[in-house]
């Protein structure tokens, strides 16, 4: 009797035992990334694997004409995700200390992020310096801290006004607005007439805010990565509040739309004609494309002009978004990693179809001194020359940007105050002291000490 | 669908499931094994655990099941986070483990199973079995096992269904996308659909279609099976 | 009572047998419960920042949860979706289980079916879809309301998610619940039934006065599922977050807010305590729920 009871015990045991020992055999083995699982086909089926995650639509092309042209490295390459989606996923790997992938696309603004979390590898030592002469001194510094390197720097996001040449032929706008008080002007005229929104107040597009109120003379963060406890934050600063309040003055009267931008709702305005301008970065119109824009009745009706103005006497070029290839700390092989970061979206036939398709701006010199991208007519802004007329003059006069360690936690409290803006819940100035309070309590949280 | 009415369904169809290397086809049979695999698992040990509840006066016994009383009332996502970095510190997240070892948990499996066996499991048919020189094990499987099917094809049904549909719990496990169950995947798309970014592909009809799809295996394991399941969800409330 | 060693040695292999069919769910219990809910009070004693280290300091972050605005504005949802929700979802799955139960054509059957599928369908799949539905330029809503040359309300705005959420998890819930009570009330005896009737009670009568305090266990089951569901909200939430315009924030209920917390911010520590903090409010609520109803009793017996 003692014995079955023993039996019908063991049996239960065994059951679960067998659950928890085959669990054993899920970890990763010796090289993990041997069997690694890759969107890409791997061209050159020997040479060790590189993983890589990163989101631009044209990644497919990019990564294989890195696989044709190297037999010593391959690319794995997998799309977990555009920006925040792929951050999270990022920062979860880093704080499991597993999962993340060799080399990963970062934006210039959440670098200092995972800097200061140690998840990157310095690239410097394998051979990063060697292509700093292909980039602009602004370029560079984005991605560098004192000699130490982090990323290697794909592309930009000097911002335009993309505009419909319909719609301001239709309400009798001659020429696109040179200034902001053009801007709300004009915004004002068209309405009058009965015409559509001139343009939105997207809240989960908060850089884009952060950039509008630094070309006003706003300088939100203080930081220097080399005393990496110590930051600044002005977050309510006069130009900060102006530039919300200008924003909030569209809202209220009906100017400027308060849809989330880059949603199937918003892109379906943009192609109907809802929305007379969209204040972007020159790598928008290629994600517009994918998802349809430009390609039926409104093909051929945009065009893009240099940002409005505060002081056209003193113009300023800002930027939104534009991102490198990082090596995490997790590489297995960090030089191989570093050869990948350093080369893949970097050969002269995967940057070309970037800038002919609007899907990167590219940072590299030797293509934006070059003739042939100044005078390329693109068929997206229906023949125009955009590039050498607007966003070519407008990176060359970016000064750069400093950025916060905690660069998500801000842009999720900026979008909060847009969508209480957007909501006629609050006023600028309000929303920029809420934004102020809510990241000087976390920053102090975080032990830094807040100048 | 509505924005998309040029594409027919058939070649949505195929689009589906050859997209991205026929990933949606992979979701749904990591859904089908995580459901199986979870679903099977936790109703051996529910089963186990309500018998024993139910038929062994042992030591210890009321203090287990009030502590299992307790247990449905945790919240379970809220287990999650600390889950995943114990999964984290012993090397699981990232494989199939991290998703089907949680859910063997099923206190609730087990609380329907004690009460289920209590009433339709007569101690007297034990112990005749146990008389007449069976062990606890053949008492068990020959005896008691055939008399629970009601309550054994519930328990399944819901713990696959638990499993089938559970998002939060590899949402955060897992990062490899051919891990991914059909939840998750879909949950992914319509984040890079939101962000315009299926590289040139437009991913909204795709997750129309992938969540028509996805439903319908547990409608069918439903209405095949609602004889059983029908009867056994009235366990836990007619006490 | 006195035992003989043969009693004595029987009760020891009762003991034995019956931990040894326990064992299995006692490991499962010990390592994905117990464990979890050790392992995340540990964390919750400790706080770390990006430009700190790790520091013991035990009561630190449940100081700052209980004085968050994001934690305690999540639990004012929560708390508010679940008083609201709740009566609407049991009085409908009610209602519908009673007329279910009344009538016995073959439509009823399709019905109680159809009704009940939504079970069946992942909370993720459902959200997405409902997201189209509520879409203003491609969902029905927007047609319907253009046909009277109306502006159609955005369901997930912060102005209408409230009723937006509420109508999804309904549909979502409703028909389980109601099945639950249908079965229920199909083990009522029938003879009370005519009983009543010879009494001369009518349709309505019974219902309310067999019917409904026959099912009141079945009731209750209901409510503390839903109840402790409701509180722990997330799954739709965070599907419809990146298309509501806004109106779902990170810290829209107290779940997402400390997913958001562990996995952008990388505050596990912090989240573990928000995650314990639910815990403790959650056991609190279901425990006011039940002594309200002075049912413990019967439910924990």
């Amino acid at each position: 009797m003692k014995k079955r009871a023993l039996i019908a015990g063991l049996t239960a045991l065994v059951m679960a035992a067998g659950l928890a020992a085959c669990s054993g055999g899920g970890g990763g083995g010796a090289d993990a990334n041997a069997n690694a699982k890759c969107t890409n086909k791997i061209i050159h089926k020997d040479a060790p694997k590189v993983t890589a995650w990163a989101w631009y639509p044209n990644t497919q092309l990019v990564v294989d004409n890195f696989n044709k042209s190297h037999t010593d490295v391959q690319v794995c390459w997998n799309n977990v995700g555009q920006g925040g989606d792929e951050y999270d996923k990022f920062q979860t790997a880093v704080s499991a200390k597993k999962g993340a992938p060799d080399v990963v696309m970062l934006e210039a603004d959440h670098l200092a992020n995972y800097v200061i979390q140690g998840a990157l590898v310095d690239i410097s030592k394998y051979g990063a310096n060697k292509v700093k002469k292909n980039f602009s001194a602004g370029a560079w510094k984005d991605v560098s801290v004192g000699d130490a390197v982090y990323a290697a720097p794909i592309d930009g996001g000097p911002m335009g006004l993309i505009y419909r040449k319909d719609i301001f032929a239709k309400y009798g706008i001659t020429k696109p607005p040179a200034t902001w008080d053009e801007y709300a002007a004009d915004a004002q005229k068209v309405k009058d007439a009965g015409g559509p929104l001139f343009g939105d107040l997207g809240g989960n597009v908060p850089a884009v805010m952060m950039a509008l109120q630094i070309q006003k003379g706003a300088h939100p963060f203080q930081y220097d990565p080399t005393k990496p406890k110590e930051v600044g934050v002005k977050l309510d600063d006069p130009a900060s509040k102006q530039v919300l309040d200008y924003w909030a003055g569209l809202v209220k009267k009906g100017l400027v739309g308060t849809a989330d931008q880059f949603t199937a709702e918003y892109i379906s305005g943009v192609v109907g004609g809802k929305y007379a301008t969209y204040v972007s970065a020159a790598w928008a119109p290629g994600y517009l494309t994918g998802a349809g824009v430009g390609k039926g009745n409104d093909k051929g009706q945009f065009a893009v002009a240099p940002l409005p103005q505060w002081d056209p006497s003193n113009p300023v070029s800002v930027n939104w978004g534009g991102s490198a290839f990082a090596v995490t700390t997790q590489a297995k092989d960090k030089k191989l990693a570093a050869e990948v970061a350093l080369g893949l979206d970097a050969d002269p036939a995967s940057l070309e179809n970037g800038w002919k398709n609007l899907v990167i701006f590219p940072l590299n010199q030797t293509v934006l001194k070059s003739k042939e991208i100044a005078d390329y007519p693109l068929d997206f802004f229906g023949g125009q020359k955009a590039y050498g007329e607007v966003y070519i003059p407008a990176e060359n006069g970016y000064k750069g940007f400093t950025y916060s360690p905690f660069q998500v936690y801000y842009y999720a409290q900026l979008q909060k105050q847009l969508t209480a803006i957007n909501g006629g819940k609050i006023d600028g100035a309000g929303a920029a002291a809420a934004v102020q309070d809510a990241v000087v309590k976390y920053a102090k949280q975080q032990g830094f000490t807040v100048k | 669908m509505w924005f998309d009415k040029n594409v027919g369904y058939l070649a949505n169809l195929q689009d589906l499931f050859t997209y991205d290397g026929s990933i949606y086809l992979h979701w749904i049979g990591n859904s089908a094994l995580y459901a199986v695999a979870g679903g099977v698992g936790s109703t051996i040990v529910s089963i186990l655990a309500g018998y024993g509840f139910a038929k062994f006066a042992f030591r210890g016994r009321n203090l287990m099941f009030s502590l299992l009383l307790g247990a449905v009332m945790v919240p379970l996502t809220a287990l999650v986070i600390p889950t995943f970095i114990l999964a984290s510190d012993a090397g699981l997240t990232n494989t199939i483990w991290a998703v089907i070892l949680p859910s063997l948990l099923n206190p609730f499996g087990v609380y329907l199973m004690r009460v289920y066996i209590g009433d339709a499991v007569p101690d007297e048919l034990l112990d005749a079995a146990r008389v007449d020189g069976a062990g606890e094990l053949r008492t068990f499987l020959q005896v008691a096992l055939p008399l629970m099917r009601p309550a054994i094809v519930t328990v399944l049904l819901l713990s696959m269904v638990a499993t089938w549909n559970n998002y939060f719990l590899p949402l955060v496990m897992l990062s490899d996308k051919t891990l991914y169950p059909v939840t998750v995947g879909i949950g992914v798309w319509q984040g890079l659909a939101s962000g315009n970014n299926g590289g040139g592909h437009s991913l909204w009809s795709l997750i129309v279609m992938g969540s028509l799809i996805s439903v319908v295996p547990l409608v069918i394991a439903f209405l095949t099976l609602q004889r059983y399941w029908r009867g056994g969800l009235s366990i836990g409330s007619l006490k | 009572m006195p035992t003989s060693p043969a009693q004595r040695a029987a009760n020891r292999r009762r003991t034995l047998t019956g931990w040894m069919f326990i064992l299995p769910f006692t490991l499962v219990f010990l390592v994905f419960l117990v464990a979890p809910l050790l392992y995340a009070f540990y964390n919750s004693l400790f706080t770390k920042g990006l430009a700190t280290g790790t520091v013991f300091a035990p009561l630190d972050n449940y100081i700052k949860a209980f004085t968050d605005p994001s934690f305690l504005g999540g639990v004012a949802f929560v708390v508010g979706f679940s008083l609201v929700l709740i009566p609407v979802q049991m009085i409908i799955s009610l209602a519908i289980a009673l007329v279910l139960d009344a009538v016995t054509t073959r439509f009823a059957r399709f019905a109680r079916l159809m009704i009940f599928l939504p079970y069946a369908i992942p909370a993720v799949i459902g959200a997405i879809m409902w997201g189209f539905l509520y879409s203003p330029t491609f969902g029905p809503l927007g047609q319907l309301f253009g046909l009277v040359g109306l502006k159609a309300p955005f369901l997930l705005d912060a102005s209408h998610v409230f009723g937006g959420l509420m109508n999804i998890v309904t549909w979502q819930w409703a028909g389980y619940y109601m099945i639950i009570i249908y079965a229920a009330l199909q083990g009522i005896d029938p003879t009370l039934y005519e009983a009543a009737r010879i009494d001369g009670a009518n349709a309505r009568q019974i219902a309310l006065r067999i019917k409904l305090p026959l099912v009141t266990n079945a009731l209750l089951l209901i409510l503390v599922f839903a109840l402790i569901g409701t509180l722990q909200f997330f799954t739709e939430p965070s599907v419809l977050r990146t298309i509501s315009n806004g109106g779902i924030t990170q810290d829209f209920t107290p779940n997402l807010y400390a997913y958001f917390t562990a996995f952008s911010y990388a505050q596990f520590n912090y989240a573990s305590a928000l995650s314990f903090a639910l815990g403790v409010v959650v056991f609190v609520c279901v425990y006011i729920f039940l002594f309200l109803t002075r049912k413990r009793g019967s439910f924990l017996s």
